[in-house]
């Protein structure tokens, strides 16, 4: 019989999970934790492009939905409602700084970046992309990183984004079209 | 930098922003774990706090409640203002009980006695 979990299993087990982490039970806290820590402070960093932010707002989300425990309903997947209340707090971040990030690439450069010169060159493309993402308006980011990075359905999106999946499609659209203007020096033409 | 084919484009993208899909970080759900115990406490205080402050301000408004209202003072030092007086006056006119006092006196002048004897 196959281990491998289904989304199905994994939405069950978080259900399971919330419900013990209601009860008090800090086991289940830190497996929750475990579980969906990673793609959230991955999705945070690219969203405010710092590695300690990243874990700082990531950190306050689960504070959050310890609070939040007794009270939580299983209407969407978990993985979800935390982008939600993640997305949340990074329009709060900004309003804070009152500025937007202006480039992702405020973070620490991640190990192994610089050495290989055979990677030098997809490195370049990669920061390229990450500055050209950093300067789209907030709901083509967040939209184009919930779906490409995140790879998370349009109803996703438009759940956890709370607005029309018509809108998630347009943001998207609009996204890779600026997205296409901002790296014209790295493309020829189409053909 | 060589320029790449367009129809790379999508390809690259989602190569660029699937590299930082997932960033683990060791250690993260104890530190939430803390975090969390922390909070907790935090509001406890907060809660215990709020309780304490409700309670001590309705204490405050059953001593106010029971003590008499400014009104009811202005009232009651009306009334001994008025029984003082009451009494000063009482003291006064007592000494005219038998109306003797307020009785005017009128004496008949000498020149009217005299026209009234005089044409009799």
């Amino acid at each position: 019989m196959s281990e491998e979990s289904t989304p199905l299993a994994d939405e069950e087990e978080d259900r399971r999970l919330m419900g013990l982490v209601a009860a008090g039970d800090d086991d289940a806290l830190r497996l929750l934790v475990h579980r969906h820590h990673a793609r959230l402070i991955g999705y945070l960093r690219s969203e405010v492009g710092s590695q300690a932010t990243a874990e700082e707002l990531a950190m306050e989300v689960f504070i959050r939905l310890h609070r939040a425990a007794s009270r939580w309903r299983p209407e969407a997947k978990l993985s979800t409602y935390l982008i939600h209340i993640a997305r949340n707090l990074v329009l709060n971040e900004w309003r804070r700084r009152s500025r937007k990030p202006t480039s992702a690439l405020e973070s620490a450069p991640e190990p192994g970046d610089a050495a290989p010169e055979s990677g030098r060159r997809v490195g370049e493309l990669e920061e390229a992309f990450s500055r050209a993402v950093a300067q789209l308006p907030e709901e083509q980011r967040t939209a184009i990183l919930l779906f490409v990075q995140q790879e998370m359905p349009y109803e996703e999106i438009a759940s956890a984004m709370g607005c029309p999946v018509s809108s998630v499609k347009t943001w998207i659209h609009r996204a890779r079209a600026r997205l296409k203007e901002l790296m014209l020096d790295f493309y020829g033409p189409e053909s | 930098m060589e320029r790449r084919p367009a129809e790379h484009f999508d390809r690259d993208l989602e190569a660029a922003l699937v590299r930082g899909r997932a960033m683990p970080v060791p250690g993260f759900a104890g530190r939430v774990v803390t975090a969390v115990h922390a909070d907790r406490l935090r509001r406890a205080v907060i809660r215990w706090g709020s309780g304490l402050s409700a309670a001590a301000a309705c204490l405050v408004a059953a001593l106010m409640l029971d003590a008499p209202s400014e009104e009811a003072l202005i009232v009651e030092a009306r009334s001994l203002v008025a029984a003082e007086e009451s009494a000063q006056f009482h003291e006064l006119l007592s000494l005219a009980d038998d109306l003797a006092l307020l009785q005017p006196v009128i004496e008949r002048p000498a020149l009217i006695e005299d026209l009234a004897d005089g044409g009799s």
